[in-house]
């Protein structure tokens, strides 16, 4: 049990926990775009940087992302400091230059008070923020189907050689989890596409209602050890199936009783 | 001592009480749930079934899930959606037999009965019975198998 | 050839060494950058194939040797004759012959080649009679110059892998360590960690295997201490890492070497090569049981994997982005497992460290900083090159007694230390000792070794707009302060050096800057606005002059000069004319000419050509 001061209030923590945990708990929000728990940390927005300091530094303090910092035992944290809601605007400000039209930047921007960018808008961007969730979690799912690709100003999330992605499977983590909507999809007929790949909707077999891809379903399928006629069938429909099987039986019982 | 969540379904009368009380139980801002229970016709006149989640011990759901969000809680047996693991991927929507993974559209969320952290508020609001919590002691079983060769509806 | 005890070494030693007595007399070529870039290749061509034809006697093609960077580049091609130290400058191919002819089969000197010294205008015989040689104290760069760069025996006529043989015979892995921390050894690559500590922390580290790193990445522009090193004495940085994979435990190791490096690739490969024949590498050195194994890993072509953890993400095959280092990585490094990374500067030390033992290291230097530091000297200062000087030597003494002063006498402006991430320093600073705190204090910082002496016509804002552009080209693009705040701190003094910036703008830029430095990942973004906060630290009237008055004093930014010809030094000459590529002068031969303001684009080549100088900048 570690014991450290979150805005002058204890709090406890296991060892090995990271500041961003901590925070929550105690119910102090703070934004971390490039946060999620299906992924390690990553240290990308910078948004939920906060101000630490302990007795014994004299006064100086150091700046660090929560999401990455192990709690350590009486540390002073900070999370709306002067220095650190300058920060955030600050991040605020450049990510609206890059992201104008992004309304969940738009809203964030609100929270701390921003309009507009001061700064000078990036010609011909999206609305990618660059966080990396999408390739985080699509390396996370085992699939590893997209990256991010070439370097600083000009990085961007791509398939391999800006084709359709061969591990894509379609399962949609990349596009559900962007913080900024950005990745296109289409769900048409029998088929989705995503990545410029086009993917085959399974339609249950009993009313017709689309489910997941085949590709995905096939994935787990085999890898996973489930019978592949389990994704045949659609949610409403198996608890439908299950009502009657259960319905047999109750009706059987009362025959039996009666 | 322990205890269970029973399903009897020769006591159901189908007022759907336990969808209204999981409902509301589940409520974001002000906004219902979905239902994690559903009851629905056996096939009979005035036959209902409710239709919850097993808790299955070899759950299909927990295979499914590629980024392990999915776990049994010990204390209480059920089997957990950690929902800010989840990333949305309705592998488990996909993959449970019963269907009873859901996606709630209402709060763009994938959800499970999760016998409600071990106190389910449906067998509480339930008025015949139907859904109840039975004490167990240490040595009985955390599910049992009906005294007929059919799948079990009693835990 | 393969040496198995610390005896075998001594009788190869004396082996090596009778061979060399065997040629008294040695041709030593320069192959450093330098000299490689100004022709030195083919004068080593020249000189094999007229020493084949002719017969000297005494003298083998043996005897001559392809040697790393001697220093002084600014008179490159350079030949030395051995073991007068004659010092031959500025040798063509055209000079071979006579080189051949009276200096190694005779014993006289060519002193049309000989260095003129330009304080006392007579010519120096001997290198070690220069002020640029005489002034250094040469440790990591001992070798450079005096051995062939491809050869194991001459390195080992030069006492190597002597420190090795000491270190694994009479020395345990603590006693190696304590010797490295006594020395105060600090690290070459800019960080300056202690590494005798880095060291030992890596050796407690529980978790296995321990791995040894040379980071050879040196992306610094203008800095070419690391590939002289490489290139020219391979083996100095392989016995370091040998006795540092001793005292850490390591078995294996990797030389992580820059894309743009092929020479130092190669070089070091052979080097690798030779020390496995040898038994410097591989298993049971040197009849111990200690085994070890280096790689040599290249990069992609990315400034940012010089950072230690993007460093090893590059070795271990994946994307090279930083991570953040809340837990360092001699403790989770290379596979996630504890890693000791070494600038190839720090690896060179190591075996004078260990021969000489750390007090008497500890003597050079001052008491914080001890030893010495390789600087590659460049840009407008007379004798540029590589040198090697004491820690604490001041600017002055580097800029002027060793470098020779500013180019073509004209005043001295700044000096840019540390690459990117450092700084300038005005000429108030000029007596702040080199180290790696004092200069910091100053708002720059010593770096790796980069020094680029700047003059009048070097426009600050230009510099800084240089280097920001660089580290937005550079910046891994993971976190947000860099990969935009880097940016916009670019575009605005884009926008200051076209005089459409406002003074607000300069507020902006310093409060972007502070946040950039608290909010950024890594290294590259935490001092990336340093090139605009060190020149707008001591030159801001000259960031004012370009955005209150839309004048550019150094005469530099393209917006805001003219090129105008002064009628009365004008002879007519008609050679700005004929060099102009928009047509903007015009003039009979013999008359005057004029510059069309309109059409020109102040490209200055007109500028340049002009030898009445006629054409003046405003």
């Amino acid at each position: 049990m570690v014991h450290l001061i979150i805005n002058g209030k204890v709090a406890q923590a296991e060892e090995g926990e990271m500041l961003l945990t901590v925070i929550r708990r105690q119910g102090i929000e703070i934004p971390a775009l490039c946060h999620h728990e299906a992924v390690e940390p990553f240290g990308a927005c910078r948004l939920c940087t906060v101000e630490i300091t302990k007795e014994e530094w004299n006064g100086w303090k150091n700046h660090v992302t929560s999401c990455l910092y192990p709690v350590e035992s009486n540390l002073i944290v900070n999370t709306h400091s002067p220095t650190v809601i300058e920060l955030r605007k600050t991040l605020i400000d450049l990510l609206l230059a890059r992201c104008p039209n992004s309304l969940k930047i738009r809203q964030l921007a609100e929270e701390y008070g921003i309009t507009k960018t001061s700064y000078e808008e990036i010609p011909d961007a999206d609305n990618c923020i660059l966080c990396g969730l999408c390739t985080r979690i699509c390396d996370q799912m085992g699939f590893d189907a997209i990256s991010t690709v070439d370097r600083g100003h000009g990085k961007r999330v791509a398939p391999p050689f800006d084709e359709a992605p061969p591990d894509c499977v379609g399962c949609l983590a990349c596009a559900l989890n962007c913080p900024t909507n950005v990745i296109e999809f289409t769900d048409e007929g029998n088929y989705r596409t995503i990545w410029k790949k086009q993917f085959e909707l399974i339609t249950c077999a009993k009313c017709g209602k689309k489910t997941i891809t085949k590709e995905f379903a096939e994935v787990l399928s085999e890898s996973r050890n489930i019978p592949m006629s389990y994704f045949e069938i659609c949610d409403e429909c198996h608890r439908k199936e299950l009502a009657q099987a259960m319905g047999g039986i109750c009706s059987w019982s009362r025959e039996a009783v009666s | 001592m322990k205890s269970r969540f029973v399903v009897t379904p020769n006591l159901c009368t189908g007022c759907r009480t336990c969808e209204l009380a999981c409902s509301f139980a589940h409520a974001i801002d002000g906004k219902l749930g979905k239902s994690r229970i559903t009851v629905l016709n056996g096939g009979m006149k005035d036959l209902w079934i409710p239709v919850v989640c097993l808790q299955c011990d070899d759950p299909a759901c927990v295979k499914s899930c590629l980024v392990d969000a999915l776990r049994r809680n010990p204390e209480t047996g059920a089997v957990e959606l950690n929902q800010e693991k989840c990333v949305k991927c309705m592998a488990c929507v996909a993959a449970c037999p019963f269907g009873c993974s859901l996606f709630d559209e209402q709060h763009d969320m994938v959800v499970k009965c999760d016998l409600c952290g071990g106190d389910p508020v449906c067998a509480h609001f339930c008025p015949s019975e139907a859904l109840s919590l039975k004490p167990i002691t240490e040595n009985q079983p955390h599910r049992q198998q009906m005294p007929t060769s059919a799948p079990s509806t009693v835990k | 050839m393969r040496v198995q005890t610390p005896q075998d070494l001594q009788n190869l030693r004396r082996q090596c060494l009778a061979e060399q007595e065997k040629f008294p007399k040695r041709v030593l070529v320069c192959c450093g950058p330098g000299c490689l870039a100004n022709g030195a290749a083919k004068i080593v061509e020249e000189f094999r194939r007229l020493l084949k034809k002719k017969r000297i006697k005494d003298f083998s093609v043996k005897a001559l040797k392809e040697t790393g960077c001697h220093g002084l580049c600014q008179q490159g091609p350079l030949v030395v004759i051995e073991p007068r130290g004659i010092f031959y400058t500025k040798v063509k191919v055209k000079h071979v012959e006579e080189i051949i002819e009276r200096s190694i089969r005779n014993d006289e000197i060519v002193t049309d080649l000989l260095y003129t010294d330009p304080k006392t205008n007579r010519t120096i015989e001997s290198y070690a009679d220069i002020d640029f040689y005489s002034r250094q104290h040469r440790i990591a760069l001992r070798n450079l110059g005096k051995i062939s760069q491809y050869s194991i025996r001459d390195y080992i006529t030069r006492d190597g892998y002597q420190a090795l043989a000491k270190a694994l015979t009479i020395m345990t892995p603590d006693q190696v360590i304590e010797e490295v921390t006594t020395s105060g050894l600090r690290g070459r690559g800019g960080a300056g960690f202690s590494t005798g500590r880095k060291w030992a922390t890596c050796r407690k580290a529980e978790e296995q295997p321990h791995y040894v790193i040379c980071n050879g990445d040196e992306g610094d522009p203008g800095a070419f201490m690391d590939r002289a090193i490489m290139e020219g004495d391979p083996h100095s940085v392989l016995e370091g890492m040998i006795i540092c994979a001793f005292a850490v435990g390591s078995q294996d190791g990797y030389i992580y070497v820059r894309e743009e490096y092929p020479l130092a690739v190669q070089n070091l490969q052979l080097a690798v090569d030779q020390a496995n024949e040898y038994g410097f590498l591989g298993e049971n050195i040197l009849g111990t049981n200690f085994s070890f194994n280096i790689k040599i890993s290249r990069g992609g072509g990315a400034f940012v994997c010089g950072e230690s953890s993007a460093l090893m993400k590059s070795v271990a095959g994946q994307v090279g982005e930083p991570r953040a280092k809340y837990v360092r990585s001699v403790l989770k490094g290379l596979f996630d497992k504890p890693t000791v990374l070494n600038n190839v500067e720090s690896f060179a030390n190591v075996p004078v460290v260990i021969s000489e033992g750390g007090k008497q290291f500890a003597t050079v230097g001052t008491s914080k900083s001890t030893g010495t530091k390789a600087f590659s000297l460049v840009g407008k200062v007379c004798n540029t090159g590589l040198i090697e000087v004491p820690m604490g030597t001041t600017l002055r003494e580097i800029i002027y007694d060793i470098g020779g002063g500013i180019h073509n006498d004209r005043p001295f402006k700044a000096v840019q230390t540390g690459g990117p991430s450092g700084g300038c320093l005005p000429e108030s600073k000029l007596d702040l000792p080199v180290d790696f705190d004092t200069l910091t204090e100053a708002g720059s910082m010593m770096g790796s070794g980069g020094m680029i002496v700047l003059d009048d016509h070097t426009c600050v804002v230009d510099l800084a707009k240089y280097f920001l552009s660089f580290l937005v080209e550079e910046s891994c693009g993971k976190c947000i302060p860099c990969r935009e705040g880097l940016y916009q701190l670019h575009r605005l003094a884009v926008n200051i050096s076209e005089g459409t910036a406002t003074e607000e703008d300069l507020e902006k830029m310093e409060k972007l800057s502070e946040m950039i430095v608290i909010g950024s990942l890594c290294g590259l973004g935490k001092s990336g606005p340093n090139p605009f906060l060190s020149t707008i630290r001591y030159f801001r009237d000259e960031y004012l002059a370009h955005i209150r008055d839309k004048h550019c004093p150094a005469g530099v930014c393209r917006e805001l000069i003219r090129y105008e010809v002064i009628p009365e030094k004008c002879d007519g000459c008609m050679a700005c004319i004929s060099t102009c590529v928009v047509e903007a002068i015009t003039g009979k031969k013999g008359e005057p000419h004029i510059i069309d303001q309109d059409k020109c684009d102040k490209c200055g080549a007109c500028y340049a050509v002009c030898n009445r100088d006629a054409i003046k900048v405003i």
